[in-house]
């Protein structure tokens, strides 16, 4: 009798058990790993000014980015990121490789924002420094160099900034190559489905850069329009020079078509100093852009001008972080940046928000399987990443198989005055709005088809 | 009045606004190089580097002050720069003047970068400069307006200084005549100084105008620098009228071609170059050396 009952609770709770495991699935658990919080390092003595980069037996990332000339911003902007990973995981004891306890080494190579310059530098990396990883990078025609030489020797190569949907497309794909960034179409459904919940919004004005990346995502976003509100209508198109300077002839011509939002894709400076001549003209229409989000343009608009901007963005904070392990990382950077000096003491670098979490996160991922593969073996590397499912910072990232594209849901936020304190004592912005409500849009609505001639790459 | 004369109307205050800012940063180049024969190609990057002294003072003080401060602290600047650098090499023609002055450019451009970073800084919109003045219908920035303001005011001040005053009958003869106007006693190459620091004042003034409108960063040289060096060339090597014309029509070429026909608006300004010089090599208002 005794055994008969023992036996029924023992079947109850497999029962049991059983149930709980296939519904992790269905409760959104069924991620291979996730960033953990609690096992962050004390980042008190971070300073991206006074990093010293290991030597010796070390795990080498080669920091592929533009470091000189006009635009040197992007060398800088993202060094505190691979230096900020590398900080935590070095102060962990390093990451565990090959049967060895390995710190991370960051090495600079400098792409000019040339493609001369990136090819010899990737290839310096690769054969000279023998880099296990390259990280970057601003300019998709940078990021497809350093993919043909990541191929070429057999290195891996995370591209976290550039967004061009011919990265990985059938034509230019290459197997050592994982983007973490969102592509053009996967950004701009987001941005098209954001306003499938404000019928108000019937009127576009579009006003990118007159080159391969502006018309890009114009086309993108018009594609995804005609599918998420097919009742929107653009009402003026126009494509200006890089680096422009006197936007009012543009502007003059959006105000004329009196749009109901302004979309751009424009970045830095063009971006800040769209937002800037549009303020500054009455313009003061939502502005739907992903890359104006710097706030000493923000601040340099005040309240009333910064207000109304719509960012779509795969990370986004805000006053209100998304995640535990957002409001930590939040927390814990800005913390640092209070005691940090010149050039990193700048308001771009207040919190690690937009593009500069969205790399800090895509970072941690990268070498969070680097450490479940266990080996800097590129063949193990890219076996673990591909169809890997990671709990980030903020959310659940998916790294597609075939195409090697990160899937993930995307956020829109609105800027608006005033803002919240993101931890007592710490205002997310003050005397300019910020992002306060954030509207999360699913992955499945901003999920891009995989490129035709990689859907069946694995089966061959 | 009418949507198109609206249209014409404001493209048209557009273009003068722009036009004149460029014959700001245009004017100190075409007259250090019309009256003292220096080609200083380092005159956009003294602009951007006032750019960058506005985005200091302003921040510490107000806009108003750095109007003041920053030109000044960059004509001083100049005046160094020609003192030590480019007086030893005057003498040997325009090559070493472009050499050093292109190295002059890059130590600059450096500078600013170990200074204040690479990130884009920002510059407000003084408060009493800020919103708009209605034309009619027409509801027009006030900024914008300062500028076209503001640069005519220099632009006749200019005029008084060298065709009205003692200096600048000084610094038209010294250039004219340098030997002759030192041996009457004037100190000729303490004029050219003080000459080449206006020039520099003058890229100064333009860089603290402009950085309410543009972001401040390394860049910001390159960005305006090719303009103005168009400007000075289509005006006229040397000639501040030439410079005033060729700015004006550049700012009205490019807001009317970005109205209405934009596909071909960023080629506009160089066309109007290679017009200008095929039927007049010397610029509009150039003089045949």
């Amino acid at each position: 009798m005794k055994s008969s009952r023992m036996n029924r609770m023992m079947f109850v709770a497999l029962l049991v058990v059983g149930f709980f495991i296939m519904g992790m699935p269905a409760s959104g658990l069924a991620v291979n790993s996730s960033f953990d919080p609690s096992k962050m390092s004390d980042m008190s003595g971070f300073d991206p000014n006074t990093v010293v980069q290991p030597t010796g037996d070390t795990f080498k990332l080669g920091y592929m980015q533009i470091l000189s000339g006009p635009a040197a911003a992007n060398g800088e902007l993202f060094w505190p990121v691979v230096n900020w990973v590398a900080y935590d995981l070095n102060k962990r004891g390093g990451i565990l490789v090959d049967g060895k306890r390995k710190m991370i080494q960051i090495i600079k190579g400098d792409t000019q924002g040339k493609p001369a310059a990136t090819k010899q530098e990737a290839e310096r990396l690769c054969l000279e420094e023998k880099v296990n990883v390259l990280w970057g990078t601003s300019g998709s025609h940078l990021a497809k160099i350093i993919s043909d030489v990541s191929n070429k020797y057999k290195v891996p190569f995370v591209n976290c900034l550039s967004l061009s949907d011919e990265l990985m497309d059938a034509k230019n794909f290459k197997r050592y190559t994982f983007q973490t960034v969102s592509d053009t179409t996967q950004w701009n459904m987001a941005m098209a489905y954001f306003f499938k919940n404000r019928p108000q919004d019937k009127r576009f004005s579009i006003l990118c850069q007159d080159y391969l990346y502006g018309h890009s995502m114009a086309n993108a976003f018009k594609k995804a329009l005609a599918e998420y509100r097919p009742d929107a209508k653009i009402v003026s198109e126009d494509y200006h020079g890089l680096w422009l300077k006197d936007f009012a002839p543009f502007l003059t011509k959006v105000m004329a078509a009196k749009p109901d939002i302004l979309y751009t894709g424009d970045w830095m400076p063009d971006g800040d100093n769209l937002l800037k001549q549009a303020r500054n003209m009455g313009l003061n229409v939502p502005i739907a852009n992903i890359y104006i989000t710097n706030p000493e343009a923000w601040k340099a608009v005040g309240v009333e001008g910064s207000k109304n901007l719509l960012i779509c963005y795969q990370f986004m904070s805000g006053d209100t972080p998304q995640t535990p392990a957002q409001k930590m990382i939040m927390k814990a950077w800005h913390k640092q940046w209070l005691k940090w000096k010149e050039p990193y003491n700048k308001l771009i670098y207040a919190w690690p928000d937009f593009v500069i979490g969205q790399t800090l996160s895509d970072t941690y991922w990268l070498f969070d399987v680097i450490q479940r593969a266990g080996t800097t073996n590129p063949e193990k590397i890219i076996s673990t990443w591909e169809g890997d499912q990671y709990g980030s910072i903020q959310g659940v990232r998916t790294m597609r198989a075939q195409d090697h594209q990160a899937l993930f849901d995307m956020y829109v936020g609105v800027t608006t005055y005033p803002t919240k304190q993101v931890y007592p004592g710490a205002l997310y912005s003050k005397g300019y709005a910020g992002v306060h409500k954030v509207t999360v849009i699913p992955e499945k609505y901003c999920t891009p088809p995989i490129p035709e001639g990689l859907k069946n790459r694995l089966m061959k | 009045m009418s949507p198109i004369t609206f249209i014409l109307v404001t493209q048209g205050i557009h273009g003068l606004a722009y036009g004149l800012l460029l014959f700001l940063v245009a004017s100190g180049l075409t007259m250090i190089f019309g009256l003292m024969d220096i080609l200083n190609l380092a005159h956009a990057y003294f602009f951007m580097l006032a750019a960058y002294f506005c985005y200091a003072i302003a921040g510490a003080t107000d806009f108003w002050v750095a109007l003041i401060v920053a030109p000044v602290a960059t004509a001083i600047l100049g005046m160094l720069v020609e003192r030590y650098l480019i007086r030893r090499v005057h003498a040997f023609g325009h090559i070493p003047q472009l050499v050093l002055t292109v190295g002059i450019g890059m130590v600059l451009v450096e500078a600013v970068k170990a200074f204040w970073g690479t990130q884009s800084l920002m510059v407000q919109t003084p408060k009493i400069l800020s919103g708009h003045v209605p034309f009619g219908p027409l509801e027009y920035p006030v900024y914008r307006l300062f500028i076209i303001a503001f640069t005519i005011l220099i632009l006749l001040a200019m005029v008084q200084l060298f065709s009205k005053t003692r200096f600048g009958t000084i610094v038209r003869a010294a250039t004219t005549n340098a030997d002759m106007v030192g041996a009457l006693g004037i100190n000729v190459p303490l004029i050219f100084t003080l000459f080449f620091g206006f020039g520099t004042w003058l890229a100064g003034l333009a860089g603290v105008v402009v950085a309410p409108l543009l972001s401040v960063f390394p860049g910001l040289a390159d960005q305006v620098g090719l303009d103005a060096f168009v400007v000075v060339v289509v005006g006229g090597l040397g000639s501040l009228w030439g410079a005033f014309v060729a700015a004006i029509l550049i700012g009205l070429l490019n807001s009317y071609g970005v109205q209405f026909v934009p596909t071909i608006a960023p080629l506009i300004t160089f066309l109007l170059m290679a017009v200008v010089l095929s039927v007049k090599p010397t610029g509009l208002f150039g003089k045949r050396q």
